[in-house]
Protein backbone atom coordinates (compact mmCIF):
# COMPACT_ATOMS: atom_id res chain seq x y z
CA UNK A 1 0.00 0.00 0.00
CA UNK A 2 1.30 3.67 -0.97
CA UNK A 3 1.98 6.53 1.12
CA UNK A 4 -0.62 8.27 0.12
CA UNK A 5 -3.28 5.70 0.26
CA UNK A 6 -2.09 5.04 3.96
CA UNK A 7 -2.47 8.76 4.76
CA UNK A 8 -6.29 8.97 2.81
CA UNK A 9 -7.79 6.24 4.63
CA UNK A 10 -6.26 7.38 7.94
CA UNK A 11 -7.67 10.90 7.20
CA UNK A 12 -11.22 8.94 6.75
CA UNK A 13 -10.87 7.08 9.93
CA UNK A 14 -9.51 10.56 12.17
CA UNK A 15 -12.72 12.51 10.26
CA UNK A 16 -15.17 9.59 11.74
CA UNK A 17 -13.81 9.19 15.21
CA UNK A 18 -13.15 13.07 16.00
CA UNK A 19 -16.41 13.69 13.83
CA UNK A 20 -14.96 16.37 12.06
CA UNK A 21 -15.22 16.32 8.18
CA UNK A 22 -12.76 19.30 7.73
CA UNK A 23 -9.80 17.50 9.76
CA UNK A 24 -6.43 16.97 8.08
CA UNK A 25 -3.65 15.34 9.14
CA UNK A 26 0.11 15.13 8.19
CA UNK A 27 3.15 13.24 10.04
CA UNK A 28 3.25 16.11 12.44
CA UNK A 29 0.01 15.87 13.85
CA UNK A 30 -0.24 14.88 17.61
CA UNK A 31 -2.87 14.45 19.88
CA UNK A 32 -2.62 18.71 20.97
CA UNK A 33 -3.27 19.54 17.38
CA UNK A 34 -6.31 17.73 17.89
CA UNK A 35 -8.61 19.13 20.33
CA UNK A 36 -10.83 16.04 20.99
CA UNK A 37 -7.96 13.43 20.93
CA UNK A 38 -6.88 12.41 24.56
CA UNK A 39 -6.32 9.26 26.43
CA UNK A 40 -9.90 7.94 25.97
CA UNK A 41 -10.14 8.73 21.84
CA UNK A 42 -6.87 7.27 21.67
CA UNK A 43 -7.69 4.11 21.95
CA UNK A 44 -11.05 4.56 19.70
CA UNK A 45 -8.40 5.69 17.46
CA UNK A 46 -6.58 2.80 17.53
CA UNK A 47 -9.38 0.26 17.26
CA UNK A 48 -10.86 1.87 14.53
CA UNK A 49 -7.52 2.00 12.62
CA UNK A 50 -6.78 -1.24 13.36
CA UNK A 51 -10.65 -2.24 12.10
CA UNK A 52 -9.69 -0.07 9.03
CA UNK A 53 -6.38 -1.35 7.63
CA UNK A 54 -6.69 -5.50 8.91
CA UNK A 55 -3.82 -5.43 11.53
CA UNK A 56 -3.22 -5.60 15.08
CA UNK A 57 -0.61 -3.67 16.97
CA UNK A 58 1.18 -4.49 20.50
CA UNK A 59 0.77 -2.39 23.22
CA UNK A 60 4.71 -1.48 23.06
CA UNK A 61 4.39 -0.52 19.25
CA UNK A 62 0.99 1.70 20.12
CA UNK A 63 3.06 3.82 23.33
CA UNK A 64 5.98 4.35 21.13
CA UNK A 65 3.75 6.95 18.97
CA UNK A 66 4.05 10.20 19.35
CA UNK A 67 2.68 11.70 16.18
CA UNK A 68 0.78 10.32 12.94
CA UNK A 69 3.97 10.01 10.90
CA UNK A 70 5.16 7.33 13.38
CA UNK A 71 1.35 5.52 13.43
CA UNK A 72 1.98 5.77 9.41
CA UNK A 73 5.12 4.04 9.25
CA UNK A 74 3.90 1.37 11.80
CA UNK A 75 1.36 0.63 9.40
CA UNK A 76 3.42 0.71 5.95
CA UNK A 77 6.05 -1.90 8.24
CA UNK A 78 2.61 -4.31 9.05
CA UNK A 79 1.18 -3.79 5.48
CA UNK A 80 4.04 -4.27 3.38
CA UNK B 1 27.40 26.39 29.19
CA UNK B 2 29.26 27.20 32.03
CA UNK B 3 26.76 29.46 33.28
CA UNK B 4 23.89 26.50 32.95
CA UNK B 5 26.14 24.29 34.59
CA UNK B 6 26.32 26.39 37.93
CA UNK B 7 22.90 27.57 37.87
CA UNK B 8 22.25 23.95 38.07
CA UNK B 9 24.72 23.02 40.35
CA UNK B 10 23.34 26.05 43.01
CA UNK B 11 19.58 24.54 42.02
CA UNK B 12 21.02 21.29 43.13
CA UNK B 13 22.69 22.52 46.51
CA UNK B 14 19.76 24.46 47.15
CA UNK B 15 17.53 21.60 46.83
CA UNK B 16 19.84 19.22 48.58
CA UNK B 17 19.83 21.94 51.41
CA UNK B 18 16.59 22.21 52.01
CA UNK B 19 15.36 18.57 52.12
CA UNK B 20 18.44 17.96 54.39
CA UNK B 21 16.51 20.98 55.98
CA UNK B 22 13.30 18.81 56.03
CA UNK B 23 14.58 15.63 56.38
CA UNK B 24 17.67 14.80 57.41
CA UNK B 25 18.46 11.37 57.46
CA UNK B 26 16.57 10.61 54.23
CA UNK B 27 18.12 13.00 52.23
CA UNK B 28 20.80 9.94 51.02
CA UNK B 29 17.65 7.51 49.68
CA UNK B 30 16.79 10.26 47.89
CA UNK B 31 20.71 10.77 46.70
CA UNK B 32 20.74 6.98 46.02
CA UNK B 33 17.59 6.60 43.77
CA UNK B 34 18.37 9.69 41.46
CA UNK B 35 22.13 7.57 40.94
CA UNK B 36 20.49 4.08 40.44
CA UNK B 37 18.07 6.03 38.22
CA UNK B 38 20.59 8.12 35.84
CA UNK B 39 22.61 5.14 35.92
CA UNK B 40 19.74 2.77 34.72
CA UNK B 41 18.27 5.70 32.14
CA UNK B 42 21.64 5.36 30.15
CA UNK B 43 21.83 1.84 30.09
CA UNK B 44 18.18 1.95 28.76
CA UNK B 45 18.80 3.87 25.96
CA UNK B 46 22.49 2.35 25.18
CA UNK B 47 20.11 -1.42 25.17
CA UNK B 48 17.99 0.06 22.60
CA UNK B 49 20.47 1.85 20.33
CA UNK B 50 21.93 -1.62 19.78
CA UNK B 51 18.99 -3.20 19.35
CA UNK B 52 18.58 -5.27 22.91
CA UNK B 53 14.85 -4.63 23.35
CA UNK B 54 14.98 -7.40 25.74
CA UNK B 55 17.22 -6.32 28.15
CA UNK B 56 16.38 -2.11 27.91
CA UNK B 57 12.82 -4.19 28.91
CA UNK B 58 14.28 -6.00 31.80
CA UNK B 59 16.14 -2.84 32.91
CA UNK B 60 13.33 -0.91 32.56
CA UNK B 61 11.23 -3.01 34.66
CA UNK B 62 14.07 -3.79 37.30
CA UNK B 63 13.97 -0.06 37.89
CA UNK B 64 10.18 1.03 37.93
CA UNK B 65 9.92 -2.35 40.36
CA UNK B 66 12.74 -0.92 42.64
CA UNK B 67 11.01 2.17 42.46
CA UNK B 68 7.78 0.83 43.52
CA UNK B 69 9.14 -1.64 45.80
CA UNK B 70 10.43 1.58 47.96
CA UNK B 71 7.24 3.16 47.90
CA UNK B 72 5.48 0.15 48.78
CA UNK B 73 8.15 -0.30 51.42
CA UNK B 74 7.74 2.63 53.46
CA UNK B 75 4.07 3.57 52.62
CA UNK B 76 2.12 -0.19 52.17
CA UNK B 77 3.80 -2.77 53.74
CA UNK B 78 2.47 -2.39 57.25
CA UNK B 79 -1.40 -2.22 55.95
CA UNK B 80 -0.82 -5.35 53.06
CA UNK B 81 0.81 -7.02 55.78
CA UNK B 82 -1.55 -6.34 58.71
CA UNK B 83 -4.89 -6.92 56.38
CA UNK B 84 -3.01 -10.22 55.01
CA UNK B 85 -2.34 -11.63 58.63
CA UNK B 86 -5.77 -10.88 59.63
CA UNK B 87 -7.49 -12.30 56.86
CA UNK B 88 -4.93 -15.51 57.35
CA UNK B 89 -6.35 -15.70 60.92
CA UNK B 90 -9.60 -14.98 60.00
CA UNK B 91 -9.64 -18.59 58.38
CA UNK B 92 -8.00 -19.96 61.10
CA UNK B 93 -4.68 -19.81 59.87
CA UNK B 94 -2.01 -18.59 62.53
CA UNK B 95 -0.37 -15.22 61.32
CA UNK B 96 0.82 -12.42 62.03
CA UNK B 97 3.08 -9.49 61.70
CA UNK B 98 4.86 -6.58 63.59
CA UNK B 99 4.44 -3.70 62.41
CA UNK B 100 7.47 -1.42 60.97
CA UNK B 101 6.00 1.82 61.63
CA UNK B 102 8.81 3.25 58.86
CA UNK B 103 8.38 6.71 58.66
CA UNK B 104 7.71 8.15 54.83
CA UNK B 105 10.33 9.91 53.87
CA UNK B 106 9.36 13.75 52.67
CA UNK B 107 8.75 14.12 49.42
CA UNK B 108 8.72 10.01 48.33
CA UNK B 109 5.48 9.76 46.90
CA UNK B 110 6.40 12.73 44.87
CA UNK B 111 10.14 11.85 43.37
CA UNK B 112 9.12 7.88 43.16
CA UNK B 113 6.80 8.92 40.29
CA UNK B 114 9.20 11.33 38.57
CA UNK B 115 11.79 8.18 38.92
CA UNK B 116 9.67 6.16 37.07
CA UNK B 117 8.39 8.25 34.36
CA UNK B 118 12.06 9.03 33.38
CA UNK B 119 12.86 5.45 32.89
CA UNK B 120 9.63 4.72 31.24
CA UNK B 121 9.89 7.91 28.71
CA UNK B 122 13.09 6.68 27.89
CA UNK B 123 11.73 2.76 27.08
CA UNK B 124 9.63 4.20 24.88
CA UNK B 125 12.11 6.15 23.41
CA UNK B 126 10.13 9.62 24.12
CA UNK B 127 12.35 11.34 25.69
CA UNK B 128 16.80 10.22 25.26
CA UNK B 129 18.84 9.91 28.27
CA UNK B 130 19.82 12.46 30.31
CA UNK B 131 23.76 12.95 30.32
CA UNK B 132 24.21 16.02 32.66
CA UNK B 133 23.87 14.14 36.11
CA UNK B 134 23.57 17.70 37.66
CA UNK B 135 20.39 18.30 35.51
CA UNK B 136 18.95 14.79 36.70
CA UNK B 137 19.33 15.98 40.06
CA UNK B 138 18.29 19.28 40.15
CA UNK B 139 14.96 17.76 38.14
CA UNK B 140 14.25 15.28 40.76
CA UNK B 141 15.27 16.91 43.95
CA UNK B 142 13.44 20.47 42.65
CA UNK B 143 12.74 21.75 46.03
CA UNK B 144 9.65 24.27 45.11
CA UNK B 145 7.88 21.09 44.71
CA UNK B 146 10.00 18.26 46.39
CA UNK B 147 7.67 18.43 48.93
CA UNK B 148 4.44 18.14 47.39
CA UNK B 149 4.50 18.27 43.51
CA UNK B 150 3.09 19.27 41.35
CA UNK B 151 4.66 16.19 39.34
CA UNK B 152 6.91 17.39 36.67
CA UNK B 153 7.31 15.07 33.51
CA UNK B 154 10.62 14.78 32.34
CA UNK B 155 10.00 15.29 28.84
CA UNK B 156 8.65 18.83 29.84
CA UNK B 157 11.33 19.86 32.73
CA UNK B 158 14.56 18.70 31.76
CA UNK B 159 14.81 20.63 28.56
CA UNK B 160 14.79 23.76 30.71
CA UNK B 161 17.64 22.95 32.63
CA UNK B 162 19.68 22.80 29.17
CA UNK B 163 19.20 26.49 28.64
CA UNK B 164 20.86 29.07 30.69
CA UNK B 165 17.84 30.67 32.80
CA UNK B 166 18.06 34.89 32.73
CA UNK B 167 16.21 37.18 35.51
CA UNK B 168 12.87 38.31 33.62
CA UNK B 169 10.84 41.28 35.19
CA UNK B 170 7.47 39.57 33.91
CA UNK B 171 8.17 36.42 35.12
CA UNK B 172 9.52 37.30 38.95
CA UNK B 173 6.51 39.57 39.02
CA UNK B 174 4.31 36.54 37.50
CA UNK B 175 5.59 34.47 40.11
CA UNK B 176 5.07 36.89 42.74
CA UNK B 177 1.36 37.17 41.93
CA UNK B 178 0.85 33.30 41.87
CA UNK B 179 2.81 33.29 45.39
CA UNK B 180 0.68 35.99 46.63
CA UNK B 181 -2.95 33.84 46.05
CA UNK B 182 -1.19 31.40 46.61
CA UNK B 183 -0.58 32.05 50.33
CA UNK B 184 -4.03 33.69 50.47
CA UNK B 185 -5.95 30.19 49.66
CA UNK B 186 -3.75 28.70 52.02
CA UNK B 187 -4.09 31.20 55.05
CA UNK B 188 -7.18 32.90 54.23
CA UNK B 189 -9.55 29.98 53.16
CA UNK B 190 -7.89 26.75 54.37
CA UNK B 191 -6.59 27.82 57.58
CA UNK B 192 -9.88 29.20 58.63
CA UNK B 193 -12.25 26.29 57.53
CA UNK B 194 -9.70 23.77 59.01
CA UNK B 195 -10.65 23.96 63.01
CA UNK B 196 -14.28 23.95 61.73
CA UNK B 197 -13.80 21.07 59.60
CA UNK B 198 -11.47 19.33 62.82
CA UNK B 199 -14.20 19.71 64.71
CA UNK B 200 -16.91 17.71 63.14
CA UNK B 201 -13.90 14.76 62.70
CA UNK B 202 -13.19 15.51 66.69
CA UNK B 203 -11.81 11.47 67.35
CA UNK B 204 -12.65 12.18 71.39
CA UNK B 205 -15.55 14.61 70.79
CA UNK B 206 -16.87 15.57 67.51
CA UNK B 207 -19.28 18.30 67.10
CA UNK B 208 -22.12 16.87 65.31
CA UNK B 209 -23.69 19.86 64.77
CA UNK B 210 -20.92 21.25 62.18
CA UNK B 211 -21.52 18.08 60.10
CA UNK B 212 -23.20 19.32 57.42
CA UNK B 213 -20.86 22.49 57.24
CA UNK B 214 -17.86 20.19 57.36
CA UNK B 215 -19.03 18.24 54.63
CA UNK B 216 -20.03 21.82 52.31
CA UNK B 217 -17.12 23.05 52.80
CA UNK B 218 -13.85 20.43 53.51
CA UNK B 219 -13.97 20.22 49.46
CA UNK B 220 -13.02 23.80 49.52
CA UNK B 221 -10.48 23.69 52.31
CA UNK B 222 -8.91 20.82 50.49
CA UNK B 223 -9.06 22.90 47.57
CA UNK B 224 -7.25 26.22 48.87
CA UNK B 225 -4.74 24.44 50.86
CA UNK B 226 -3.58 21.87 47.95
CA UNK B 227 -3.47 24.55 45.05
CA UNK B 228 -3.05 27.56 47.19
CA UNK B 229 0.39 25.56 47.80
CA UNK B 230 1.01 24.32 44.17
CA UNK B 231 0.33 27.67 43.18
CA UNK B 232 3.51 28.65 45.43
CA UNK B 233 5.80 26.34 44.21
CA UNK B 234 4.78 27.01 40.82
CA UNK B 235 5.52 30.71 41.48
CA UNK B 236 9.19 29.80 43.03
CA UNK B 237 9.65 28.11 40.25
CA UNK B 238 8.95 31.22 37.64
CA UNK B 239 10.51 33.31 39.52
CA UNK B 240 13.96 30.95 38.95
CA UNK B 241 13.03 31.02 34.94
CA UNK B 242 11.87 27.72 34.81
CA UNK B 243 7.76 26.36 33.85
CA UNK B 244 6.22 24.14 36.39
CA UNK B 245 2.98 22.27 35.37
CA UNK B 246 0.12 23.64 36.63
CA UNK B 247 -2.47 21.21 39.19
CA UNK B 248 -5.60 22.72 39.09
CA UNK B 249 -7.93 24.12 36.53
CA UNK B 250 -10.85 25.47 38.44
CA UNK B 251 -12.14 21.86 39.46
CA UNK B 252 -15.54 23.33 40.83
CA UNK B 253 -16.48 24.28 37.31
CA UNK B 254 -16.87 20.71 36.13
CA UNK B 255 -19.96 19.21 35.19
CA UNK B 256 -19.20 16.04 35.28
CA UNK B 257 -16.68 13.56 37.31
CA UNK B 258 -14.87 13.05 34.21
CA UNK B 259 -14.20 16.85 33.69
CA UNK B 260 -13.71 17.06 37.58
CA UNK B 261 -10.40 14.78 37.33
CA UNK B 262 -8.95 16.62 34.36
CA UNK B 263 -9.30 19.30 36.26
CA UNK B 264 -8.00 18.11 40.26
CA UNK B 265 -4.34 17.17 41.24
CA UNK B 266 -3.83 17.39 37.06
CA UNK B 267 0.07 16.15 37.44
CA UNK B 268 -0.78 13.23 39.50
CA UNK B 269 -4.15 12.36 37.60
CA UNK B 270 -2.11 12.82 34.10
CA UNK B 271 0.99 10.54 35.35
CA UNK B 272 -1.37 7.76 36.77
CA UNK B 273 -3.51 8.00 33.29
CA UNK B 274 -0.17 7.17 31.26
CA UNK B 275 1.67 4.66 32.70
CA UNK B 276 -1.44 3.05 34.64
CA UNK B 277 -5.01 3.56 32.22
CA UNK B 278 -3.51 3.94 28.88
CA UNK B 279 -1.51 0.98 28.98
CA UNK B 280 -4.34 -1.16 30.70
CA UNK B 281 -7.24 0.67 28.44
CA UNK B 282 -4.97 -0.07 24.69
CA UNK B 283 -3.97 -3.88 26.45
CA UNK B 284 -8.43 -3.87 27.05
CA UNK B 285 -9.26 -2.41 23.79
CA UNK B 286 -11.31 -5.18 22.30
CA UNK B 287 -13.29 -5.67 25.71
CA UNK B 288 -15.13 -2.20 24.82
CA UNK B 289 -16.74 -0.59 27.41
CA UNK B 290 -16.22 -3.29 29.95
CA UNK B 291 -12.56 -2.41 29.55
CA UNK B 292 -12.83 0.53 29.49
CA UNK B 293 -14.61 0.42 33.09
CA UNK B 294 -11.95 -2.05 34.40
CA UNK B 295 -8.70 0.20 33.20
CA UNK B 296 -10.96 3.39 34.76
CA UNK B 297 -11.39 1.45 37.76
CA UNK B 298 -7.59 0.43 38.66
CA UNK B 299 -6.85 4.00 37.97
CA UNK B 300 -8.81 6.12 39.95
CA UNK B 301 -8.14 3.01 42.97
CA UNK B 302 -4.65 3.45 42.87
CA UNK B 303 -5.16 7.11 43.05
CA UNK B 304 -6.97 6.60 45.96
CA UNK B 305 -4.66 4.28 47.19
CA UNK B 306 -1.66 6.79 46.60
CA UNK B 307 -2.51 8.99 49.09
CA UNK B 308 -2.48 6.36 51.60
CA UNK B 309 -2.64 3.35 52.73
CA UNK B 310 -6.10 2.84 54.55
CA UNK B 311 -9.30 1.19 52.80
CA UNK B 312 -11.03 4.87 53.00
CA UNK B 313 -8.86 5.58 49.95
CA UNK B 314 -9.56 2.55 48.69
CA UNK B 315 -13.13 3.21 49.15
CA UNK B 316 -12.45 6.77 47.81
CA UNK B 317 -10.78 5.47 44.50
CA UNK B 318 -13.97 3.48 43.77
CA UNK B 319 -16.74 5.66 44.74
CA UNK B 320 -15.11 7.71 42.06
CA UNK B 321 -14.66 5.09 39.49
CA UNK B 322 -18.44 4.19 39.77
CA UNK B 323 -19.35 7.85 38.91
CA UNK B 324 -17.88 7.21 36.00
CA UNK B 325 -20.17 3.96 34.83
CA UNK B 326 -22.75 5.92 33.86
CA UNK B 327 -20.56 8.37 31.61
CA UNK B 328 -18.75 5.44 29.69
CA UNK B 329 -21.83 3.70 29.71
CA UNK B 330 -23.39 6.68 27.75
CA UNK B 331 -20.53 6.86 25.83
CA UNK B 332 -19.76 10.51 26.73
CA UNK B 333 -16.57 9.79 28.90
CA UNK B 334 -14.37 11.65 26.68
CA UNK B 335 -17.33 14.50 25.47
CA UNK B 336 -15.63 17.84 26.32
CA UNK B 337 -17.82 20.83 26.13
CA UNK B 338 -16.89 24.13 26.23
CA UNK B 339 -17.85 26.29 29.15
CA UNK B 340 -20.06 28.76 27.79
CA UNK B 341 -21.37 31.54 29.95
CA UNK B 342 -25.58 32.40 30.21
CA UNK B 343 -27.26 35.44 30.75
CA UNK B 344 -25.43 38.16 32.62
CA UNK B 345 -22.07 36.32 31.95
CA UNK B 346 -22.96 33.76 34.47
CA UNK B 347 -23.09 29.86 33.72
CA UNK B 348 -26.33 28.45 32.06
CA UNK B 349 -28.73 27.33 34.78
CA UNK B 350 -27.99 23.80 33.40
CA UNK B 351 -24.58 24.07 33.65
CA UNK B 352 -24.70 25.65 36.88
CA UNK B 353 -27.00 22.58 38.38
CA UNK B 354 -24.24 19.70 36.53
CA UNK B 355 -21.70 21.67 38.33
CA UNK B 356 -23.49 22.20 42.23
CA UNK B 357 -24.30 18.13 41.62
CA UNK B 358 -20.57 17.43 40.90
CA UNK B 359 -19.52 19.22 43.55
CA UNK B 360 -22.11 17.15 46.34
CA UNK B 361 -21.01 13.79 44.76
CA UNK B 362 -17.52 14.85 45.11
CA UNK B 363 -17.78 15.87 48.93
CA UNK B 364 -18.97 12.77 49.47
CA UNK B 365 -16.05 11.21 48.28
CA UNK B 366 -14.34 13.71 50.43
CA UNK B 367 -16.04 12.42 53.44
CA UNK B 368 -14.30 9.19 52.76
CA UNK B 369 -11.16 10.62 52.23
CA UNK B 370 -11.01 12.51 55.45
CA UNK B 371 -12.04 9.96 57.57
CA UNK B 372 -9.80 8.23 59.57
CA UNK B 373 -11.35 4.93 59.07
CA UNK B 374 -14.09 3.39 57.56
CA UNK B 375 -16.42 3.64 60.77
CA UNK B 376 -15.34 6.75 60.52
CA UNK B 377 -16.77 7.59 57.19
CA UNK B 378 -20.39 6.08 57.46
CA UNK B 379 -20.72 7.75 61.11
CA UNK B 380 -20.60 10.80 59.71
CA UNK B 381 -22.80 9.56 56.76
CA UNK B 382 -25.24 8.87 59.58
CA UNK B 383 -24.74 12.33 61.21
CA UNK B 384 -25.74 13.77 57.83
CA UNK B 385 -29.01 11.82 57.35
CA UNK B 386 -30.41 12.39 61.09
CA UNK B 387 -32.34 15.45 62.24
CA UNK B 388 -29.16 17.16 63.68
CA UNK B 389 -29.63 20.98 63.60
CA UNK B 390 -26.82 22.41 61.66
CA UNK B 391 -25.50 25.52 63.27
CA UNK B 392 -23.36 28.49 61.80
CA UNK B 393 -19.59 28.18 63.58
CA UNK B 394 -18.12 30.89 65.43
CA UNK B 395 -15.37 30.03 66.23
CA UNK B 396 -13.19 33.33 66.37
CA UNK B 397 -13.33 36.81 65.90
CA UNK B 398 -12.70 36.55 62.23
CA UNK B 399 -13.84 33.49 61.07
CA UNK B 400 -17.75 34.69 60.49
CA UNK B 401 -15.84 36.18 56.91
CA UNK B 402 -15.24 32.69 55.72
CA UNK B 403 -18.64 32.48 54.28
CA UNK B 404 -18.54 35.78 51.73
CA UNK B 405 -14.72 35.07 51.22
CA UNK B 406 -14.90 32.08 49.76
CA UNK B 407 -18.05 32.53 47.89
CA UNK B 408 -15.71 36.04 46.62
CA UNK B 409 -13.25 32.94 45.85
CA UNK B 410 -15.13 31.13 43.61
CA UNK B 411 -17.20 33.82 41.44
CA UNK B 412 -13.58 35.39 41.11
CA UNK B 413 -12.12 31.89 39.63
CA UNK B 414 -15.22 31.78 37.72
CA UNK B 415 -14.74 35.21 35.93
CA UNK B 416 -10.80 34.22 35.50
CA UNK B 417 -11.28 30.91 34.52
CA UNK B 418 -9.61 31.85 31.33
CA UNK B 419 -6.84 33.74 32.52
CA UNK B 420 -2.92 32.18 31.94
CA UNK B 421 -2.32 33.15 36.05
CA UNK B 422 -3.72 34.13 38.74
CA UNK B 423 -4.28 38.14 39.48
CA UNK B 424 -3.44 38.19 35.63
CA UNK B 425 -5.42 41.45 35.16
CA UNK B 426 -4.99 42.81 32.03
CA UNK B 427 -7.88 43.56 29.56
CA UNK B 428 -10.53 43.37 32.54
CA UNK B 429 -12.32 46.67 32.77
CA UNK B 430 -11.52 48.33 36.62
CA UNK B 431 -8.97 46.20 36.91
CA UNK B 432 -7.12 47.57 34.21
CA UNK B 433 -6.37 50.77 36.22
CA UNK B 434 -2.93 50.31 38.42
CA UNK B 435 -4.23 51.59 41.64
CA UNK B 436 -7.40 49.30 41.67
CA UNK B 437 -5.06 46.59 41.20
CA UNK B 438 -2.21 47.46 43.73
CA UNK B 439 -5.76 47.86 46.43
CA UNK B 440 -6.40 44.39 45.53
CA UNK B 441 -2.48 43.59 46.33
CA UNK B 442 -3.09 45.43 49.15
CA UNK B 443 -6.23 43.89 50.42
CA UNK B 444 -4.73 40.37 50.07
CA UNK B 445 -1.47 41.15 52.16
CA UNK B 446 -4.03 42.81 54.74
CA UNK B 447 -5.78 39.72 54.79
CA UNK B 448 -2.77 37.50 55.10
CA UNK B 449 -1.53 39.52 57.81
CA UNK B 450 -4.65 39.31 59.64
CA UNK B 451 -5.16 35.24 59.11
CA UNK B 452 -2.00 34.44 60.04
CA UNK B 453 -2.26 33.82 63.27
CA UNK B 454 -1.08 30.06 63.57
CA UNK B 455 2.22 30.11 61.94
CA UNK B 456 2.37 26.26 62.57
CA UNK B 457 -0.02 25.32 60.29
CA UNK B 458 0.57 21.95 57.88
CA UNK B 459 0.10 21.79 54.43
CA UNK B 460 -2.22 18.83 53.68
CA UNK B 461 -0.65 17.13 50.95
CA UNK B 462 2.58 16.98 52.65
CA UNK B 463 1.29 13.86 54.81
CA UNK B 464 0.91 11.72 51.02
Amino acid sequence: MSHDEIYDRLTKVFREVFDDEELCIDANTCADDVEEWDSLSHVQLIVSIEEEFGVRFTSREILKWRNVGEMADALAQKLN
Amino acid sequence: MRNVRLQNTLLLAASYAVYWYLDARMLWLLVAATLLTYAAGLAIERLLHRGHEGAASCITTLGVTLAVALLVAFKYLDFFATETAACLNAIGLQASWTALHLILPIGLSFYVFKLISYLVEIHREHIPAEHDILAFAAYIAFFPTILAGPIDRPQHFLPQLHSPRQLDWEKTIGGAKMILWGAFMKVCIADQLAPITDMAWDVTCPVHKLAWWTFLFYPVQMYADFSGYSLMAIGVGRMLGLQVTANFKQPFLARNVAEYWRRWHMSLTSWVTDYVFIPLNIRWRNLGKVGQALAVTINLVVIGMWHGANWTYFLFGLYHALLFFPLIYKGTLAKRKKLKPGRWGIPAGADLGRMLLTYLLVAVAFVLFRAPDVPSAFGFFATLASPVVPSLPIVGGSQWMYIPIVLLTFVWEYVERDATSPLHFKGNGLLRHRMVRWAVYYILLLALYTCSADAGAQFIYTQF
